[in-house]
């Protein structure tokens, strides 16, 4: 008898079916896969970046991936470390998405540097005041963790789980996961944290500057918050569009409940810590270097004015937290995920917000115009790219890989 | 005798820029681009591209004819000390350590063969100060002779700045020690290429700690302020104007807020 | 197989220390990023001893000492002398980035011999020999043939040995048509001509001393005249120094005046009436002056008895209250003005090394030099200085039949002529009399220009250019690739200026006799000559007289021997201040009186309408017409474009605002106001339309121009030299057209009117 390349008990569709369904995501791939060489070879003039937009389109992305990438460490967080038995039937999925925003996330800073062969000067000459060497630190450390926590998922392929030697190093590594979650964990809240402390220890920068607590900005903290807030919801909704695409029930609505119910509350508490901070900055730290709330919103050539900052705090924080937090929000999918989608979408805003308004806004009042900018086709195809690279990596592993233990008894 | 003190006295150099005297010629950005070796590209309209260690902007009252007035506002690197006199902006955030506050000095030098492109330092910089490589420089072949080994050209993909003309503080140290006195590098014995350069004397250069310096003067002037100077960043290079409205231009206030120069003075 | 946890965990690490281990990795990685530091194409400049030498900037006719700092023959920076008494040690960004005309791509390398079609740019190099055989056999045979006199030669200046030497050539070859491109020269020298009764006299103004300077439209810091020698000026002054600007846009020098007089364009005439007639009334001028010094103040007398108002009377109309209306200037502002500048300490009133259009409007160039002479601040400290250039040691030119009588033919540019007797150079004519020509009876046969780009700076450019294409035979002396050169069957190039000897008498308007030479400071990189020896080498060739009158072996010798013993001087220092004080009220006037004549008497009037030689204001009608053409188009000079002299170097052209130049596109200045009615906002595109030409500019609203006039810079839209400057902007030149003052010949257009679209 073969063994089956599928996972144990479920049914995957025909091999031509699957590589049409990737043909799509390959070709975007081949297309991002040119235009990062051609910015590789010819350097950053290859964007539209320049020196007031130092950090672009990228950047916001690489952000936004970390930040919904935040899933795999805070779900690891309510598996291993609080012990939340049901997110086990989660747990699989989320370190592949994990493991795809995370990948994808220093495939976007290799891209971005100027100079990606001294790359590694960021650890030999580390400056370690700054965020970002923190940032790459605990970036690189901590996808190793992922990948680790991702072999032996990989392992359990039946395949190679034929293999003797896979198989032992599979059970041993599971034994050991938990030590690898946490420290997992420890790394994630501090990269978020730092990368929340990108902006904010901008004090050149009014938008962006936050006063903390130690050395580090409120930001810092917000950052994590609202990364452990969405993770989750992100992680849930992908799930949820799995199901939608593959035809098949893949966690029992429960697991999406726990999650759901979980991140409400998370998002309310952050959102509520982002309002004071909001109110904070905008009546005292703001006010201190000479600008008014208003000063930041508007003018903005994108004439979205401080919608953005209705959309960020009230659409898409409060709103979907305290539809989340309510019983009857969470037993309705539709509101469930709608709910998600806005979070993640408010997620996204702050990053925006926090990386690329910052260097929008005018400082010198000499200068009054907005910076603006719109990214080149380099830029837009390699930002996709991680979309096409996670659609073909997720795909993969949902066909070859037990991702999600309940999907048997959800498709008998 | 000679005796050779193991350091130089420390100096905490700054400029001094009269912006009621800066005609906006821009002497000063081509003696620049010619010490420092600045490359140059056949179109440089694009100003967020092209590199430029000082940039002269020109600024107007925005009021009708005739009541209209232009003031032309040159701003090299600030030199900014930052939060207790070594953390510029800038520096903080530079994970390599590409970019580091001299103390002895208090001159932000930029290492550009350790800076590997990340970028944070300009989003840091307030005053766009940094500007970064996009392009490598291309000197049309017989111009290459025209550059100096004092200052190596950069590559693509790093960013540069204004450094004070550092080369010249070394050449000036280094004639100091020779000469046995290494505690003594005079007012004269170092200035920047612009300073030297500015056609009008709009810029005064030297020790701003040092009261037998002209701008250790020229900064106690009651019209003396800096570039967005309540950002913090506290800036080496101050700016002279007796107009308010320049004041108002080169700072954020509130409405009720008055430029310093101004506040609770009788006009 | 069983494997267990202690032999997984350490064959993973064994994994991964092997890996860490091995020095590959490292090694590759160190490899790469040492290479990224030190990419081959990054140029490493070679370092070496260096070495500082002195000379004197030529790229403008400002005449500023440099020293230039140099490592192993390679010219590393230009710095100014400080001890240079035209700039000292202030330079314009024109003499710092002079240095990339040097290396720069757009050298002509070795003389070159046009193969392809005229202008387009094809030529292959020949031999120096090639070349002068070809230019001198050219040459002979025109003279054979009875055309010496159809030869010209287009100089950018007439000050020193080189444009001498061309005057000198002229002479014994046969041709009186040595031309110097119109400039700002022409106005001064002709009114100090009439006023005070020399020909060819510099016009200076001591600014460094002056207490008052009231300019009249001069862009002293914008690059007009000597700007080192402005800029240090105005470097030095202080709260004892007032500047008062007159012009209708607040250009850099309006911005750093005490006080900006925006004056309708082309009215400074009727104020600096004004401003003497309210001196006079007060009675604040200089009756010393007056009295002893200057003749035609009062009413007078003439031989034959008829009566002749003075200049007291002329101005007695102009009252502030008529100026007001005249200037659009506020009555109480023009009267207060006189009186300031009257009362002052060293009051000078300057003009002329202003408008780009070269307008030379003798009228108000004499009523200015009037304002000086009334408060007595003729060669006085801190005044007008007027002064002769150097005389120079030089044997007779030896003339044959045939030079004697080309050189008595009229000039092909009319000037000296019954028609315009009195000025001395009319290039702006010379277009109209080619093309008025019929094929074989060209006036022009072969030119010579050297140190000019006529096909890019004359105005009515399209015209100019038709021109200069029926010439047979051009020959051009640059040593870079102009528009000029472009048109050239031989281009005969000659060195860089730090590479060969010249003399820089008379800075453009600097108040002192100064004459620096500029000396070799690098060896010729390429295959060029100085012109001076290609001249004698020309010479030579032709033989005969020709030959006699250039008895010198190269122009070095020339050199020596016309600066005699002033040459050891200016070899050593670098400069020579030829007197130290100019002169004297009582020796300074060389007209019969001795005088300083407010009325001209020897004023030619023939084309005179109204005979009177007084200046009086006379409105210049620009071309145009009023209903279609509702506004007024400048041209305006900024210190960042090297406009005239040469073509911006890169670092120029990188120090250029974004509201100036956008990619290919040049801005024109508009008032909102005007804008406003145009419909056009920051950055649309419009065109701009004159009686020359059209063109399509970008729009860039500018509060302090006065609202109907639009300006635009000049200086751009050159289309030779090198991609750093071709197809940049629009030369205004092309939108220009000239107005001939009836009398001189010059040109007397301020601006011109036009209209603006969007496009
Ligand atoms: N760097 C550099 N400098 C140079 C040169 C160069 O090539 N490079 N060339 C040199 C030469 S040859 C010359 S001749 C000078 C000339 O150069 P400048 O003397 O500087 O002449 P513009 O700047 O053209 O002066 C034009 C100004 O006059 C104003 N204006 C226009 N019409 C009127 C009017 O009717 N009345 C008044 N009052 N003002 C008016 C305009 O607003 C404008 O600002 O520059 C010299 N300087
Ligand atoms: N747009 C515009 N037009 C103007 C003016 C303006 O300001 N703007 N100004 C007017 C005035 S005031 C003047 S004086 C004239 C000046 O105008 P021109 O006298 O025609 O001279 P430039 O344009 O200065 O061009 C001089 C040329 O000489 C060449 N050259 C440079 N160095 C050398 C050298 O060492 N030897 C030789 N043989 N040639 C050399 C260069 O190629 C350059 O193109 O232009 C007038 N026209
Ligand atoms: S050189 Fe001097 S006057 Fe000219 S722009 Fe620079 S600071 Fe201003
Ligand atoms: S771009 Fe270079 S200097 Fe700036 S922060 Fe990054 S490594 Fe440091
Ligand atoms: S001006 Fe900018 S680059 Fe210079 S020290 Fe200050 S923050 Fe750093
Ligand atoms: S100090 Fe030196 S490096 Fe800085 S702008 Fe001036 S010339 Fe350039
Ligand atoms: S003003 Fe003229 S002579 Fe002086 S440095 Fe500039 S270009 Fe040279
Ligand atoms: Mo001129």
């Amino acid at each position: 008898m073969t063994t089956p390349a599928f996972p144990e008990g479920v049914k995957r569709c025909g091999n031509g079916q699957f590589i049409l369904w990737l043909l799509p995501a390959f070709l975007v791939l081949l297309i991002a896969v040119y235009a990062m060489f051609r910015v590789w070879f010819y350097g950053l003039n290859q964007t539209n970046m320049n020196d007031a937009y130092g950090f672009a389109i990228w950047i916001w992305a690489d952000l936004a991936v970390i930040a919904l990438g935040g899933g795999a460490f805070f779900s690891g967080f309510l598996a291993y470390i609080i012990g939340v038995k049901n997110v086990k039937n989660i747990i699989n999925f989320a370190v592949v998405l994990g493991v795809v925003c995370y990948t994808s996330a220093l495939l976007i800073l290799g891209l971005d540097v100027g100079q990606p062969l001294r790359g590694w000067f960021i650890f030999w000459h580390a400056n370690i005041h700054s965020m970002l060497t923190e940032v790459a630190f605990c970036l690189t450390i901590y996808l190793g963790v992922l990948i680790v926590e991702f072999i032996p998922v990989i392992l359990e392929n039946p395949k190679i789980q034929k293999n003797r030697f896979f198989h032992h190093m599979a059970h041993n590594m599971h034994e050991i996961m938990a030590v690898f979650a946490a420290t997992g964990v420890f790394l994630s809240f501090f990269h978020q944290g730092s990368l929340g402390g990108v902006p904010g220890v901008l004090y050149g920068r009014p938008f962006a500057f936050r006063e903390g607590l130690f050395i580090w900005p409120w930001t810092f903290f917000l950052f994590t918050w609202s990364a452990a807030a969405v993770g989750p919801l992100f992680t849930a909704t992908m799930c949820r569009l799995a199901e939608f695409i593959t035809g098949k029930r893949l966690v029992k609505d429960d697991v999406y409940r726990l999650l759901a119910k979980i991140s409400g509350w998370m998002l309310l508490t952050y959102i509520i810590a982002k309002s004071i901070d909001t109110i904070y900055w905008a009546t005292v730290t703001a006010p201190a270097r000479g600008f008014t709330l208003m000063d930041f919103y508007s003018n903005n050539p994108a004439y979205y004015g401080i919608w953005i900052l209705i959309a960020e705090i009230l659409i898409c924080g409060f709103l979907p937290a305290l539809i989340l937090i309510t019983q009857k929000g969470r037993e309705n999918k539709k509101l469930l995920f709608g709910a998600a989608i806005l979070a993640i979408i408010g997620l996204c805003i702050n990053r925006w917000v926090m990386v690329l308004q910052v260097l929008a806004a005018p400082l010198k009042p000499f200068q009054e115009e907005w910076f603006v900018y719109s990214p080149a086709w380099t830029e837009v195809i390699t930002t996709i790219l991680p979309v096409a690279y996670g659609i073909i990596l997720i795909s993969l592993a949902y066909r070859f890989l037990p991702l999600f233990p309940q999907e048997r008894e959800l498709n008998p | 005798m000679q005796k050779i003190p193991s350091h130089t006295k420390a100096r905490h150099y700054g400029m001094v820029i009269d912006l009621d005297k800066c005609t906006g010629c821009a002497t000063c950005m081509v003696a620049c681009y010619s010490e420092n070796n600045v490359s140059f590209r056949d179109d440089e309209s694009v100003k967020l591209l092209s590199i430029n260690w000082i940039q002269v902007y020109k600024l107007t009252n925005g009021k009708p004819f005739p009541d209209t007035e232009v003031c032309y506002l040159p701003q090299p690197c600030m030199q900014c000390d930052g939060k207790d006199f070594g953390h510029p902006p800038c520096v903080s955030v530079c994970p390599a350590v590409a970019t580091d506050f001299d103390s002895p000095t208090g001159i932000v030098s930029q290492i550009t063969t350790r800076c590997f492109g990340c970028r944070y330092c300009m989003a840091a910089c307030p005053y766009h100060s940094r500007k970064f490589n996009w392009w490598d420089p291309v000197w049309p072949a017989d111009m290459q002779n025209y550059l100096s080994p004092d200052v190596s050209p950069r590559m693509r993909g790093v960013i540069e700045k204004c450094t004070f003309c550092y080369h010249r503080f070394q050449q000036a140290r280094q004639k100091a020690y020779a000469e046995g006195n290494p505690e003594d590098i005079g007012e004269d014995d170092y200035q920047t290429a612009c300073t030297q350069a500015c056609p009008s004397g709009a810029i005064t250069f030297g020790d701003l700690d040092d009261p037998a310096h002209e701008v250790y003067k020229l900064k106690n002037n009651r019209y003396a302020f800096r570039l967005l100077e309540r950002l913090g960043t506290n800036p080496s290079v101050y700016y002279l104007s007796t107009r308010k409205w320049v004041h108002r231009a080169c700072d954020n206030y509130l409405e009720n807020e008055e430029p310093a120069a101004f506040a609770n003075k009788q006009a | 197989m069983k494997i267990d946890r202690r032999c997984f965990l350490s064959l993973a690490g064994g994994l991964v220390a092997g890996h860490l281990l091995s020095p590959v990795p490292w090694k590759v990685t160190d490899d790469l990023s040492i290479w990224t530091q030190n990419w081959p194409w990054t140029p490493v400049p070679e370092t070496g001893p260096v070495t500082w030498k002195n000379t004197t900037c030529t790229m403008c006719p400002g005449g500023c000492g440099i020293k230039v700092r140099i490592i192993k023959d390679r010219v590393i920076k230009i710095e100014g002398r400080e001890d240079h008494p035209v700039n000292r040690g202030s330079l314009c960004p024109l003499g710092y980035a002079s240095i990339q005309y040097l290396y720069g791509p757009s050298r002509v390398k070795s003389p070159m011999k046009r193969i392809g079609e005229r202008g387009s740019g094809n030529y292959e190099p020949i031999t120096w020999e090639e070349a002068i055989t070809e230019v001198s056999g050219k040459l002979g045979d025109l003279r054979k043939s009875g055309k010496s006199h159809t030869v010209a030669c287009i100089s950018g200046s007439d000050k020193g040995t080189i444009p001498h030497l061309f005057k000198r050539f002229l002479e014994a070859y046969g041709s009186p048509n040595f031309i110097r491109t119109p400039s700002a020269k022409d106005a001064h020298e002709t009114a100090a001509y009439l006023a005070q009764g020399k020909k060819a006299q510099n016009v200076g103004f001591d600014l460094e001393n002056a207490g008052y300077i009231v300019s009249f439209g001069c862009g002293l810091l914008d690059g007009c005249g000597s700007p080192g020698y402005q800029f240090s000026s105005y470097s030095r002054f202080d709260k004892d120094h007032t500047l008062v600007q007159v012009e209708p846009r607040l250009s850099n020098t309006a911005a750093k005046a005490k006080k900006w007089m925006p004056a309708k364009p082309g009215t400074d005439g009727a104020l600096a009436l004004g401003m003497a007639h309210v001196i006079i009334k007060k009675g604040l001028y200089n009756r010393n002056f007056i009295e002893n010094h200057s003749f035609g103040f009062e009413d007078w007398t003439d031989d034959d008895g008829n009566i002749h108002m003075g200049f007291k009377g002329l101005v007695k109309g102009y009252t502030p209250s008529m100026v007001s209306e005249i200037t659009g200037l506020a009555a109480g502002q023009i009267e207060s003005l006189a009186t300031d500048f009257a009362r002052a300490q060293h009051p000078v009133a300057v003009c002329g090394y202003n408008e780009c259009t070269v307008s030379s409007d003798i009228d108000k160039t004499l009523a200015v030099h009037a304002l000086n002479a009334l408060v007595g601040n003729i060669n006085q400290p801190g005044g007008m200085i007027v002064f002769s250039d150097p005389e120079y040691n030089l044997p007779e030119v030896e003339k044959d039949q045939i030079a004697s009588d080309g050189t008595a033919k009229p000039r092909a540019d009319r000037a000296g002529t019954a028609e315009y007797p009195q000025t001395r150079y009319l290039l702006n004519m010379l277009p109209e009399t080619i093309m008025g020509a019929n094929g074989n009876d060209l006036p022009i046969e072969a030119l010579l220009v050297t140190d000019a780009n006529p096909v890019y700076t004359m105005e009515d450019n399209e015209t100019a250019q038709e021109a200069f294409a029926r010439i047979p035979f051009i020959v051009n002396f640059s040593s870079f690739m102009d528009e000029t050169a472009q048109f050239a069957d031989i281009i005969l190039p000659d060195h860089h200026f730090l590479e060969g000897f010249r003399d820089v008498p008379a800075p453009d308007g600097v108040g002192k006799p100064v004459t620096s030479l500029s000396a070799p400071v690098v060896k010729p990189l390429y295959n060029t000559r100085n012109t001076g020896d290609v001249i004698i080498s020309i010479a030579k060739s032709l033989g005969g007289t020709i030959d006699a009158s250039f008895p010198w072996n190269n122009y070095e010798a020339f050199l020596k021997q016309a600066y005699n013993d002033q040459y050891t001087d200016l070899s050593r220092s670098g400069y020579v201040v030829s007197a130290d004080k100019p002169a004297p009220w009582e020796s300074a006037f060389a007209n019969e009186r001795g005088k300083y004549e407010f009325y001209p008497t020897m004023r030619h009037t023939a084309g005179n309408d109204d005979k009177s030689k007084l200046p009086d204001f006379r409105q210049v009608d620009i071309p145009g017409d009023k209903t279609n053409d509702a506004l007024v188009l400048i041209p305006y000079k900024s210190p960042r474009i090297a406009s005239g002299a040469i073509a911006n170097p890169p670092f120029m052209t990188k120090t250029i605002d974004a509201d100036m130049l956008k990619h290919e596109r040049l801005f024109i200045q508009v008032n909102p106001e005007t804008a406003g009615k145009l419909n056009l906002k920051q950055g649309d595109a419009a065109v701009v339309k004159t009686p020359s030409g059209e063109a399509t500019v970008l729009v860039d609203l500018f509060e302090g121009i006065m609202p109907g006039i639009i300006a635009m810079p000049a200086g751009l839209g050159h289309t030779a030299y090198s991609k750093f400057i071709a197809g940049k902007g629009v030369n205004v030149n092309a939108l220009l057209k000239p107005v001939f003052d009836p009398t001189f010949g010059l040109n007397k257009a301020w601006g011109i009117r036009a209209s603006l679209q969007k496009a």
